[in-house]
């Protein structure tokens, strides 16, 4: 009697993990990624504070002092002007929203196969994954567009813009003109690069990509690729409001073009406006990392439950190189930031050119060979 | 059943414009009924639209014999169903609209004709995509044209609306020019002015490939003039701001794809086997139409003007994904083809829903401000909360932003963009790449655009006191709109399951990101960050201080001059762009100076203009009309002789024919 | 749900399918007529020879990519370094040339390109313009530097057009690279050109010369071995061109150099340099 109660029990309980193995992985890789991503952003900004500190002979903030920062915003009482409308209120959160659900997107650590189907029964058959089949729609990957993931970021930009309308202040509307005019010239840049990966990769999903660069090498075998690397190190100083084309330290008008936008907001909508920026940040360093240094990345074409790559200690190995290289990423932007100098506003198409152009070079070289 | 149906919406639309005719004495009831009457066609067409969508059973009903040649007769398979069913969801919207808004146009005796024209253009557009011959198709062809031209000149005491109306009609008549030519080297090949039994053309041997590339050219300029690809845009940005809001909102959301219809109709099943060049050649129009679209958009701060340049932009993309679709099959890709046409005609469809919810809004907001000047707006958020989220859905659309619509159209073009390696040809692959690269600028300029036209239309203070005072549209011109709105929030959310579900129709698989799941995903993750956010001790949601907004010490508004405000402006916001794009505006500086002295040293007074340059109209219509003005003058001067010079006319041409008759003939 | 029940239900259109056969069974003749051969059957080649081919082209990217460089730039000190930089690079692409191909000539060439371009006449150059107190070059003729670049992208395009069908004999094992090593050379030869007639000052001219002959070299490098004659001349040429450039600089410059000191308080007054102090 006891033995088939058990035998039901285990059988039921078999049978539903594996039923609801795929929204479990799920879960647990968004909580992963995304914990692990919310927690390191703050890092890699005081790392980059820090860093141009000491580039500036000045001993410069603790590198931790990002989190009390947020922390101390997060108390802070809220102060709307009486212009703004439920936008200034609600933009924060929609922008925090929207870069948390595009974290998981970026898959930082792992891959995995995070295809499921609501409608066909689900096999969850380890030997034929999507890679094998990406034309399979009912098989479509839920995560890692790469389309969808700059367009999540383009909807959080869109709401952060009105956001700084709203208040009427000239400073706002400065901010996000500016932010509006010079995502928009970058945009075609990030294309190309797009492009260009979807010509070597045959893939626009972060998930394969990710897993072919860590396994394959195949950043190696098309050494052109590190030409790329440049054009995607500016989107990268770029997005992330960085010195060439922005300055994040000043709130001067001659410069003022993310930080004017966010003027307005305080406390705890201001503490969200800064952590979604940097996480948004970590997004794109992660990008980059995963795709032209992704050693230390468990690249697997696997399910979660199933994979040997995936355990306890593989994931911790991989945080550690993750934050290592993070850290050299963000001392390498720090350096580059100390060594130029902020460019006038309608110069900076100049260097979105220069930009364009190599990504536009590299793909005549590399893709029509 | 479904013969009932279209006997009933046809009737319905027919009765629908000619009750407002009846009586001028009870012209409001006469009016609700004309409309109901428009509702209940466009029901009726939704549903019979749908159902052949469903069935995919193509329907051919005869109606109707004029001359053995015309004959009024509908044909409608699935793609005609598919732009059918558009119109039915957009005329019923508009209809449901202007069951308030034409109370609140200004004239008393031009309501009527503006309600019965509209069900006529309604009915004439429908009948222009259901038409089984091409002489009937001309002929409904030519009532829309000239509904639509009333209906664009019903303000006619203003100058501007009737440059506007004479320009419309003089690009639709050209329109139509190229299409009787092309009709007529039909005939003349074929012998049969049936659409839909054409496939002797395709294979019969009369055709030389200079006729074909003819035939192409004037479908092409025939259609594309009237969808407004550049350079044959400039009746846009004229028509639409002087038309009714919700005539624009039908012209510009339904009108000009009824012309992508006529471009895809005739070049897929009835012009000969394409040839690659064509493709290249509606890609490029189509590229050149969206970018340069949005470049003039954001300079326009006529709120109405703008919205037509984005029309602009949108038929570009629109013919990107059917000129791909062109080069993709043939170059035997037909995955990435059908993939190409699911994503123009997903877009046609997108861009006719959030393109009519945005004239909507707009016209909601003329109406209550009595401005088409962004420049004198702001802070209507406050005043029409309604309406502000319905324009903020379309802006939201429009920019191609998740998980709304326009960004799964888009998504699509782009995947199919994205397997350019596939194709053979270099020359080819480099042209798509700058097609990429011009069609991420686009999407990215109009997001800016839109940023621009919510934010200085809605949010922070009003900028005059006509934005002051504005009040709530009433609500049906809420719920027509909002019917529109839920549907892009619909298909956008619900992309991947519909996709999945018309699959079989296109034979491929459309591998697009399930947004549900990202919708849900958005919303849980801004529960969330509420609920954290929230969950502190002291700081409640609720518990937020107001206060002014800082000014640097200033405080707003300036007391000494409190009439200034310090917001920005339209013009301040697109200055940037207008700054890196100036080679495309063409800027002029007239700049005057008058001086005191010989020297030029002591400056008097000066003056000093910048005006942008109407390129198309300066180099490419004012010739053509001065030519034409120059011919015609010729002509009037012989026209206006005496008797004898008539007589000899007559002697001359009576002479002529019997040459012609006797010996060239 | 429903939707899609009713949906999924749909057969398909006999026009769409029937359409979609009739175009996919399209004479081939057709299609491949208008559109160019297909890419060549890719010889696999020896490891360090596939390395090398790679580098070329890498280095090649970054050879035009300096030319871009030097249309955008402003003062002239950077200017003439990238041009060493290029130089450099040629330098570097003739020797991963020889690493596979073996020839002599390469070596030859590397170095007097490198005593000469790399070293010797960005040298001259710098102190010419140390001798003319002229720091930058801010006029831009004709083109902006953004539409600049857009045209050098556009001359790319049509220079890759141009190549890619013409069927040259290549001479090389690194035969596979050699369309795009000559697009991107005459392209090279045409940005020279371009930054020649967007650029007024006089050292900026020479720049873009000496960009052209880069290119011409570059060309040469991968057409076929050149005789070390034509090679020499190519320097003579050169050195006629930076003598040329002395006596100009001082005879002309110079002297409006002069001039305009006399006019620097009324400069001053008018504001002309306010465009760059910003």
């Amino acid at each position: 009697m006891t033995a088939i109660l058990q035998n039901f029990m285990q059988g039921s309980v078999q049978k539903f993990l594996r039923e609801s193995l795929p929204i479990l992985a799920m879960i647990g890789y968004a909580a992963l990624n995304t914990f692990f991503v919310i927690l390191i952003s703050p890092f890699f900004m005081g790392v980059i504070k820090k860093a141009k500190a000491l580039c500036q002979r000045r001993k410069g903030q603790p590198v931790l002092q990002q989190y009390y920062n947020l922390l101390k915003l997060f108390k802070k009482e809220t102060v709307v002007s009486h212009n703004s409308s439920w936008i200034m209120l609600k933009a924060p959160y929609i922008n925090i929203a929207v870069i948390i659900v595009a974290s998981l997107f970026v898959p930082v650590l792992f891959s995995y196969n995070n295809t499921f189907s609501f409608y066909a029964d689900h096999t969850t058959d380890n030997n034929t994954s999507n890679y094998t089949n990406p034309n399979n729609a009912s098989n479509s990957p839920i995560f890692g567009n790469i389309l969808l993931f700059l367009y999540l970021l383009a909807l959080g930009k869109f709401f952060m813009a009105l956001s700084g309308l709203d208040a009427g202040s000239a400073f706002g509307g400065m901010g996000s003109s500016r932010e509006m005019s010079l995502s928009a010239i970058l945009e075609p840049i990030t294309f190309l690069i797009l492009l260009a990966f979807a010509f070597v990769f045959k893939t626009t999903n972060f998930f394969e990509i990710f897993t072919l660069t860590s396994t394959t090498g195949i950043v190696l075998a098309n050494p052109a690729l590190i030409l790329l690397a440049a054009s995607l190190f500016v989107v990268l100083i770029a997005e992330t409001a960085r010195v060439p084309v922005d300055n994040p330290e000043t709130h001067l008008e001659l410069t003022m073009i993310h930080e004017a936008m966010i003027l307005e907001q305080s406390g705890k909508n201001l503490a969200l406006m800064e952590a979604s920026h940097a996480i948004k940040q970590t997004l794109f360093m992660a990008v980059f990392i995963n795709i032209f240094v992704p050693f230390g990345y468990i690249g697997n074409t696997g399910n979660i439950g199933n994979s040997a790559a995936i355990t306890f200690v593989s994931i911790m190995i991989a945080m550690l190189w993750f934050s290592l290289k993070g850290t050299i990423l963000a001392v390498a932007i720090a350096l580059f930031e100390s060594s130029t100098a902020k460019l006038r506003l309608f110069k900076v198409p100049e260097l979105f050119m220069i930009s364009f152009f190599l990504a536009f070079l590299t793909i005549i070289i590399e893709v029509f060979r | 059943m479904i013969r009932l149906l279209i006997y009933i919406s046809l009737i319905a639309l027919l009765t629908g414009s000619f009750i407002p005719l009846i009586s001028v004495k009870h012209a409001r009831i006469v009016r609700k009924f004309s409309l109901f009457a428009a509702v209940i066609g466009s029901i009726a067409m939704l549903a019979f639209s749908s159902a052949i969508l469903y069935t995919g059973n193509a329907l051919r009903i005869f109606l109707f014999q004029v001359h053995p040649l015309f004959q009024i007769g509908l044909f409608i398979d699935r793609l005609a169903a598919f732009f059918m069913f558009t119109i039915a969801i957009v005329g019923l919207a508009v209809a449901v609209y202007s069951l308030s808004y034409i109370e609140h146009y200004e004239y008393k005796t031009r309501k009527n004709v503006l309600t019965g024209l509209m069900s006529i253009f309604i009915l004439s557009m429908a009948l222009v995509i259901a038409s089984a011959n091409m002489a009937s198709l001309l002929f409904f062809w030519e009532i829309m044209a000239l509904s639509s031209f009333i209906l664009v000149c019903l303000d006619y005491d203003k100058k501007e609306t009737r440059k506007a109306a004479l320009f419309y009609f003089a690009m639709t008549q050209l329109s139509t020019l190229f299409l009787v030519a092309a009709f007529a080297i039909i005939y003349n090949i074929t012998g049969s002015l049936e659409i839909t039994q054409m496939q002797s053309l395709s294979s019969g041997p009369q055709i030389t490939p200079l006729l074909s590339t003819i035939l192409f050219l004037c479908i092409f300029l025939g259609f594309g003039i009237k969808a407004g690809i550049i350079p044959f845009h400039k009746w846009l940005p004229y028509a639409h701001p002087a038309a009714p809001s919700n005539i624009s909102a039908l012209m510009s959301g339904l009108m000009i794809k009824v012309a992508i219809y006529g471009l895809i109709r005739f070049i897929m099943f009835v012009l000969p086997v394409a040839s690659l060049w064509w493709g290249v050649l509606i890609l490029v129009a189509g590229t050149l139409s969206a970018i340069l679209g949005v470049i003039y958009a954001l300079k326009e701060h006529d709120i109405k003007t703008l919205l037509a340049y984005h029309s602009i932009e949108n038929i570009g993309i629109i013919l990107m994904g059917f000129g791909l679709y062109i080069i993709f099959s043939l170059n035997n890709l037909t995955q990435l083809a059908m993939l190409s046409l699911a994503s123009s005609l997903f877009h046609t469809l997108n861009h006719a829903l959030f393109k009519s919810i945005l004239f909507m809004a707009a016209g909601s907001v003329v109406n209550a401000t009595g401005t088409k000047n962004i420049e004198e707006l702001g802070g209507l958020i406050k005043k029409m909360p309604t309406t502000a989220v319905l324009f903020l859905i379309g802006a939201v659309s429009i920019s191609g932003l998740p998980p709304f619509n326009g960004f799964v159209s888009e998504l699509m073009l782009f995947q199919a963009f994205f397997n350019v390696y596939l194709l053979g040809s270099y020359s080819l692959q480099m042209l798509l790449v700058v097609c990429v690269a011009v069609l991420a600028l686009t999407s990215a300029l109009a997001a800016a655009c839109f940023v621009k036209a919510f934010g200085i239309i809605f949010l922070a203070q009003p900028r005059s006191k006509k934005a002051e005072d504005a009040k709530e549209a009433p609500s049906s011109m809420l719920l027509g709109p909002g019917i529109l709105a839920a549907l892009c929030i619909l298909l956008g959310v619900f992309s991947f399951q519909i996709f999945q579900a018309v699959s079989g129709m296109f034979g491929i698989q459309f591998s697009i990101p399930n947004l549900l799941v990202i919708g849900i995903l958005l919303i849980l993750t801004y529960m969330l960050a509420l609920f954290f956010a929230d969950s502190g001790k002291k700081s409640k949601l609720k518990n937020i201080r107001e206060s002014e907004t800082w000014g640097c010490g200033y405080k707003f508004p300036l007391k000494h001059i409190p009439t200034i405000p310090t917001e920005y402006t339209a013009s301040g916001f697109s200055e940037p762009i207008v700054n890196i794009f100036k080679k495309f505006y063409l800027p002029k500086r007239n700049l005057e100076r008058n001086y005191y002295d010989q020297a030029q040293s002591v400056f008097k007074d000066g003056f000093v203009e910048i005006s942008l340059i109407k390129f198309f109209e300066k180099y490419m219509y004012m010739p053509v009309a001065a030519g034409v003005d120059f011919v015609s003058r010729k002509i009037s001067r012989l026209q206006s002789a005496g008797l004898d010079a008539y007589v000899s006319y007559l002697f001359i041409a009576c002479l002529g024919i019997i040459i012609l008759m006797r010996f060239i003939i | 749900m429903m939707l899609t029940a009713i949906l999924s239900g749909l057969s398909e259109t006999p026009e769409f399918s029937s359409f979609s056969s009739s175009i996919s069974s399209l004479p081939s003749a057709l299609s491949s007529s208008l559109s160019y051969p297909l890419e060549q059957v890719e010889k696999v080649l020896p490891a360090d020879i596939q390395i090398s081919v790679d580098i070329i082209k890498i280095f090649l990217v970054l050879i035009i990519l300096t030319a871009a460089f030097i249309t955008v730039r402003r003062d002239l000190i950077s200017m003439i370094n990238i041009y060493s930089i290029q130089s450099f690079l040629i330098v570097i692409v003739s020797l991963a040339i020889y690493y596979s191909e073996k020839h002599p000539t390469l070596i030859y060439i590397a170095l007097i390109t490198l005593v000469s371009k790399v070293i010797a006449v960005p040298f001259i150059i710098k102190r010419v313009s140390k001798d003319l107190k002229i720091k930058r070059d801010v006029e831009f003729h004709y083109l902006t530097p953004t539409s600049t670049i857009f045209v050098s992208i556009l001359i790319l395009f049509f220079m890759y057009g141009a190549f890619s069908d013409l069927g040259l004999e290549p001479v090389h094992p690194l035969s596979r690279i050699f369309t795009l090593a000559a697009t991107l050379s005459i392209s090279l030869v045409f940005m020279g050109m371009i930054i020649i007639f967007t650029r007024k000052q006089t050292i900026t001219d020479v720049i873009g010369y000496l960009t052209m002959e880069n290119g011409v070299v570059l060309f040469s490098l991968f057409v076929a071995e050149l005789p070390m004659v034509i090679e020499v001349m190519i320097l003579l040429d050169l050195v006629m061109l930076i003598l040329l450039l002395v006596l100009l600089g001082f005879g002309i410059d110079s002297s409006i150099e002069e001039f305009h000191a006399k006019l620097d308080p009324f400069r001053k007054l008018l504001g002309k340099e306010g465009e760059e102090q910003e």
